[in-house]
């Protein structure tokens, strides 16, 4: 029997509820239902969640046998399905070939080389950075594809097994492709829990991610064993993406937001249940199919039936009880002591924040930058567009940083307050209200100052951020970040395309220039400075925060939610006050971010991958670092830089070095969380501290960091002999135990 | 002590603020009224223009741009205007040794009376400096629309070959928009500072065109830049006053964004269908919804098939999410009602899912008549081989194929070197030419030290009927309302694009009933 009663209730729960609702929907269209029709659209539902089915197979194979959620699955399907055009299409290689090179070479090739290069350095590391990792190889991999194969040219994969021809259902067909691919999505899952239930490699592999070196003590191989998962994942990621690109044409993007739909079906298994996985992504086409089918949601909800995977995979993410959530392995260990930036320190560098955007805009620092002061709009618009993004990455910082609760949402905390924003400015709520029956004239509402107005909106998108922490309350780790991806991702689809969200306007602005105090800043140098005067104000609020009892209180939930309750702490309410926080941050950002251009693009603006693009740079800075937000500032300069070069003419390898360092340059440092984890700018900062003269204890640290590199690793240790007092110090030194409790000149010494 | 740490803290703060926001004295130009400007800038010319005039150029530009401007200008760019222009253009492009000016006295070479001069941005003695934009660097679609960058560099080599424009020689600078508003912004702000024009503009997401219209010329007179686009599908971008789209969105202007608008469609293809083909036709249409723009742009044509006739079975909307198997529904559809009419308004790619799986469903295919737009008329089209047998397209230029009945198109496809080029690289060039033309015509009123913004702008927006040398489907750039009239049909035939109608090679179908305008809120109108 392949499921538990309580998965058969699941199940029949599920076959239920799409009943009903399809019952409903065509109740609600009054749609002429046929046998057949609804013969055909059901097999179309089966086929493509068997396509999707492949995707979460991987998924959660990678998943089972590593602990290591990929983001970049449907990115490898994506790359491989290009590899195959190239090798068929392209090339006129035999399908069959084609096939074999792409998935049973390159595809095993590439999981192996991932393995090797990068996953096994993130075994120990947090989840948030494991997270990171696998986006920024997502990223680093549609790049790729988009530098071999431009997309100036249209390109098309044939089916695998012809499509013309199949089992005749009347007046229509079910072709053999279909056919094959549904049995093969089938059988791959059933192989796959056989393989991972029956066979000694299936059980080495989930020992291995259990407790890697008590399964080696056992003769499990953990390097062999995580390589062939990666392997494994990797071919069924390729098939994937070989067998769904018939459907969907050969499109990065389109592919690529396939995997999220892979993720609600995954998450239906709650990550690691094959046959329910399969049964979601069942589900989930099912569901779609009946719904382009029979129901019509008019332009404004034009995306409505491609949300169903977000919302499924929010409901399923906030149903699924918790003790089947805690996924993810957070290395505790104790740090001396988290140093806390001073108030002066924070004030003088705001400061200097403050000080070098003035000197930079105004073209006072040649010596040092590439001629910043002949910055054109061109530049300084993408500056503040960069600052405007660098603000929505401040919003993470206490609640990434600080607080451990990861958000792939920035965007949507910071398209919402744009749209707070736009509506009550706009003034039409004094007549919904009827409040201009009580003499309340609109004209001077909107001739109150902004000011006042981003700060309402501030607050007015606390509760947005209180009502995403409820359910986020329950949730931790992986769950947490997949429920703000779906969040984020049905906001995209449904909230921001709605024509009355954003109206479409017919010239002019959709966000007016912002005033200020009687100050409009209507130029781009101007608004430049505010900006980073913004920037600055909320740095330094946040290194106040960070100091006081609250700032203490997420990072101890963060360290660990048991032992912060334990002390007092009460986790729910500290993570909905941080949520909130963060959503007020991240919507007055909004406003700004949606002034700098006018005009917010509805459709594509609030696509996830730049909210990725968001959470990663701010992630590879150093996402508990305030200031590390200003990292975001980078693109333009090095954009600015290329076309600077570009101008002045004979520096081609110059250009086309910064192009390679805009497309591919947020990726590597992600990657370079590998190595660094807490960020660059907090490495340059530990660099830097030294040298200031009242940091004496960056400078000890420094010295003891030192002083264990001489340090013999514990394994070589008390093999033979005793431990040595120096060596009980290393070993100290090395668990992390504080410095305090061990006597500076040694265990031995003191005694003596 | 804590809390007044604070308040030290943050009064510190404010105060430098304070100081370094409070003395924004720079200003890049990006402000003003977008709105305003281009409705003041033809009144308020005259004066404009006679204080922006160099002391040299007072004299003979005051005879040509003065108060009398108006009138000389229309006599010399309206309709009478077109032909002469056709026939200078095309005894120019004749004949390689020909001036590349056309006057009335060719004999007389306008480069060698006069001093060549750097009339405004974007001008030297010696190039004139033209921006093209377009979507090419995005990082989930590199290289979209690089053919509108290919087609205006080819338009600039064929016009230096032939001696230059105004005398001068052409030069172009690209800017990648990236699919992105505030890159597209960018480009606006880079063509203000540093080209003359905008030519073959291929930008989605046109969002804000206030720095386009608002860009002061070289005199400081905020009158915009010349932009000669060839893809305008927003409506800041449509009804822009400083831009001249080759292909025209046929829409009503000002439009404020939502709600009612006038628009023409061309329905002269589907027309010939029900004279030609089938008497009555019923069928499925697909919406492009991605885009509030594609919805907008797309319902006003359906509407209009209906206006003559045409039952629609249903209308749902497509995305490029669209998987092929979900076209199964609209196969589902056809057959329930019996169509025998499928049009898509998508792209290319649509109509081979659709037709794909109208195959894979059984469905009797060569019973229904499919019909593709420009769109369609692409190499990968072909590509998809039988699947897409018989299926019309309609274009309204001639097509690739016929370079022995058109010069212009000849000289493109040697220009641009491609057997198959994709359409934007001919809207581009278009816009190349439409900017040529309008050059060459201020260049035989007043010399080639004529040319500044102001004055292609004026004649620009002068030209009621523009055909690309007899290439494309003339168009009235006097008015925003005017569509297109004219096109041409295709059909797929043995894996080619085999000319239906009009029968004769080099003829477009300019009947101006095939023309029906229709006004409605066009996003309400779409069901999903």
């Amino acid at each position: 029997m392949i499921f538990g009663v309580r998965h058969s209730v699941a199940v029949a729960t599920a076959l239920g509820t799409l009943g009903a609702v399809i019952i409903a929907v065509l109740t609600w269209k009054g749609a002429q239902v046929t046998s057949e029709t609804f013969l055909v659209t059901t097999y179309i539902g089966l086929f493509l969640g068997a396509l999707w089915a492949m995707y979460a197979t991987g998924l959660v194979v990678v998943y089972t046998t590593t602990g290591v959620f990929n983001f970049a699955q449907g990115a490898i399907g994506v790359f491989a399905a290009f590899f195959y055009w190239e090798l068929h299409v392209n090339r006129g290689w035999h399908s069959i070939l084609a096939l074999f090179v792409v998935v049973g070479l390159f595809a095993p090739a590439l999981g192996v080389v991932l393995d090797i290069v990068i996953m096994r350095r993130l075994r120990t590391a947090s989840l948030v950075v494991q997270l990171m990792v696998t986006v920024a190889i997502m990223v680093l991999l549609l790049s790729v594809v988009g530098d071999i194969w431009e997309a100036d040219t249209a390109r098309r994969v044939p089916y695998l097994f012809g499509i013309n021809n199949g089992i005749d259902l009347g007046p229509s067909q079910l072709p053999w492709h279909r056919l094959i691919v549904f049995v093969v999505a089938i059988a791959i899952a059933v192989a796959m829990r056989y393989l991972l239930r029956r066979t000694r490699i299936g059980t080495a592999m989930r020992a291995v991610v259990d407790n890697r070196e008590l399964a080696a003590l056992n003769g499990a191989r953990p390097n062999v064993v995580s390589s062939t998962s990666w392997a494994l994942g990797s071919m069924l990621g390729a098939l994937g993406g070989i067998l769904i690109a018939p459907e969907l044409g050969l499109d990065p993007a389109t592919l690529n937001n396939v995997v999220i739909i892979a993720f609600a079906a995954a998450a239906f298994g709650a990550l690691k249940n094959l046959p329910m996985a399969v049964i979601g992504a069942m589900l989930i086409g099912l569901l779609r199919a009946h719904t382009v089918a029979w129901l019509d949601f008019g332009s404004d909800f034009r995306f409505a039936h491609l949300s169903i995977a977000p919302l499924l995979l929010l409901f399923v993410v906030i149903a699924l009880p918790q003790a089947r959530l805690e996924v993810g392995r957070l290395v505790h260990h104790l740090r001396r002591h988290e140093r806390f930036t001073k108030w002066w320190e924070g004030l003088i560098g705001c400061g200097v924040i403050i000080l070098l955007a003035v000197a930079f805009s105004g073209g006072w620092l040649n010596f040092l930058i590439w001629d910043p002061g002949a910055w054109g709009s061109r530049e300084l618009n993408s500056a503040n567009e960069a600052m405007a993004l660098a603000l929505i990455g401040l919003s993470l910082v206490p609640l990434i940083g600080w607080a451990g609760q990861i958000n792939f949402a920035p965007l949507a905390f910071a398209g919402f307050g744009a749209f707070v924003y736009l509506k009550v400015i706009g003034a039409g709520w004094v007549t919904f209200l009827g409040l201009d029956r009580l003499g309340l004239d609109p004209q001077d509402i909107r001739d109150i100052d902004n000011g006042y107005w981003i700060l309402l909106v501030g607050l007015l998108c606390a509760p947005l951020g209180a009502l995403v922490a409820l359910p986020a309350a329950r949730l931790r780790g992986l769950y947490l970040a997949l429920m703000t991806m779906a969040f984020a991702q049905a906001m995209s689809l449904i909230f921001f395309p709605n024509p009355w969200v954003m109206p479409i306007i017919g010239t002019g602005r959709q966000f007016p220039h912002i005033e200020l105090f009687g100050v409009t800043f209507d130029d781009r140098r101007g608004f430049f400075l505010l900006l980073m005067c913004v920037f600055a104000v909320v740095v330094y609020a946040l290194v106040l925060l960070r100091r006081s009892r609250y700032g203490r209180r997420w990072m101890a939930i963060n360290d660990s939610q048991a032992a912060a309750a334990t002390l007092g702490v009460p986790v729910v309410w500290t993570k909905v006050v941080v949520y909130a926080l963060s959503a007020v941050i991240a919507g007055i950002a909004g406003v700004f971010w949606a002034t700098v251009s006018g005009n917010v693009d509805s459709v594509q603006g609030f696509d996830l991958l730049i909210g990725f693009n968001i959470v990663l740079l701010v992630a590879a800075a150093g996402v508990s670092i305030p200031v590390a937000g200003i990292f975001l500032i980078f693109i333009p300069l090095f954009t600015g830089l290329g076309h600077r070069l570009e101008d002045s003419g004979n520096v081609d390898f110059l250009v086309t070095l910064l192009d390679i360092m805009t497309t591919y340059g947020p990726g590597m440092l992600v990657l370079g969380m590998v190595f660094n984890p807490r960020g660059a700018i907090f490495e340059m900062g530990r660099g830097f501290s030294p040298i200031l003269p009242w940091r004496s204890d960056a400078r000890a640290e420094i010295a003891a960091e030192n002083a264990q590199k001489r340090e013999p690793e514990i394994g070589e240790l008390g093999i033979e002999r005793p431990f040595t007092p120096e060596e009980v110090i290393a070993i100290d030194r090395r668990l992390g135990i504080l410095d305090e409790v061990v006597p500076k000149e040694g265990y031995g010494a003191a005694r003596s | 002590m804590k809390n007044l740490r604070w308040i030290i803290g943050l009064l510190a703060v404010l105060a430098l603020v304070a100081a370094a926001c409070g003395g924004n004295d720079d200003d890049d130009s990006g402000a003003g009224d977008p709105a305003a400007a281009p409705t003041e800038a033809p009144d308020d010319m005259d004066d404009e223009m006679d204080e922006s005039m160099d002391d040299d150029m007072d004299d003979e530009m005051d005879e040509s741009m003065d108060d009398d401007m108006d009138d000389e200008m229309d006599e010399s760019m309206d309709d009478d205007m077109d032909d002469e222009m056709d026939e200078s253009m095309d005894d120019d492009m004749d004949d390689s040794d020909a001036e590349p000016v056309a006057t009335e006295e060719p004999e007389v070479d306008p480069c060698e009376a006069v001093d060549l001069e750097a009339t405004d941005i974007g001008i030297t003695e010696d190039t004139i400096t033209v921006l093209v934009m377009a979507d090419v660097g995005s990082p989930l679609a590199p290289g979209l629309f690089q053919g509108s960058i290919d087609g205006v560099k080819a338009w600039a080599n064929h016009v230096n070959a032939e001696g230059g424009l105004a005398c001068r020689q052409v030069e172009v600078i690209e800017h990648d928009s990236a699919i992105n508003p505030t890159e597209t912004t960018n480009g606006f702000l880079v063509a203000c500072e540093e080209a003359f024009a905008l030519v073959g503009t291929t930008a989605l997401f046109a969002l804000d065109t206030t720095d386009l219209q608002t860009c002061s010329d070289a005199h400081g007179n905020d009158i915009g830049v010349p932009d000669f686009a060839y893809i305008t599908t927003e409506p800041p971008h449509q009804c822009s006053v400083v831009t001249f789209a080759s292909s025209r969105p046929n829409s009503e202007c000002p439009y404020a964004g939502t709600g009612d608008r006038a628009v023409q469609s061309q329905v002269g293809h589907v027309q010939y269908l029900l004279e030609n083909v089938s008497s009555e036709l019923n069928g499925v249409y697909l919406v492009p919804s991605d885009l509030p723009s594609t919805i907008a742009s797309t319902m006003p044509q359906l509407r209009s098939f209906q206006e003559i006739g045409v039952v629609v079975d249903g209308e749902p909307g497509v995305s490029g999410f669209t998987t092929q198997s979900e076209y199964g529904a609209y196969i589902q559809v056809m057959r329930d009602a019996n169509s025998n009419f499928a049009y898509t308004g998508s792209d290319d790619q649509s109509m081979i899912k659709w037709r794909s799986e109208a195959e894979a469903q059984g469905m009797d295919v060569d019973s229904i008549i499919w019909m593709c737009q420009l769109a369609c008329y692409t190499p990968s089209f072909l590509e998809a081989g039988d699947v897409v047998e018989n299926t019309y397209i309609w274009i309204w230029f001639l097509p690739f194929d016929e370079t022995d009945t058109n010069q212009e198109l000849a000289d493109f496809m040697e220009a641009i070197d491609d057997p198959f080029p994709p359409a934007w690289a001919a809207g581009s060039w278009a816009d190349g030419v439409l900017f040529e033309q309008v050059v060459n015509g201020i260049v035989a009123e007043g010399g080639p030290n004529a040319v500044t913004r102001q004055a292609v702008l004026d004649g620009a927006r002068n030209v009621t009927s523009f055909d690309v040398n007899g290439w494309w489907s003339p168009a009235d750039y006097s008015t925003t309302e005017n569509i297109m009239p004219c096109f041409m049909l295709m059909q797929v035939q043995n894996n080619e694009f085999v000319r239906v109608h009009p029968a004769e090679r080099g003829e477009l179908d300019c009947n101006p009933d095939n023309v029906v305008g229709l006004t409605s809120d066009w996003g309400a109108e779409f069901g999903g």
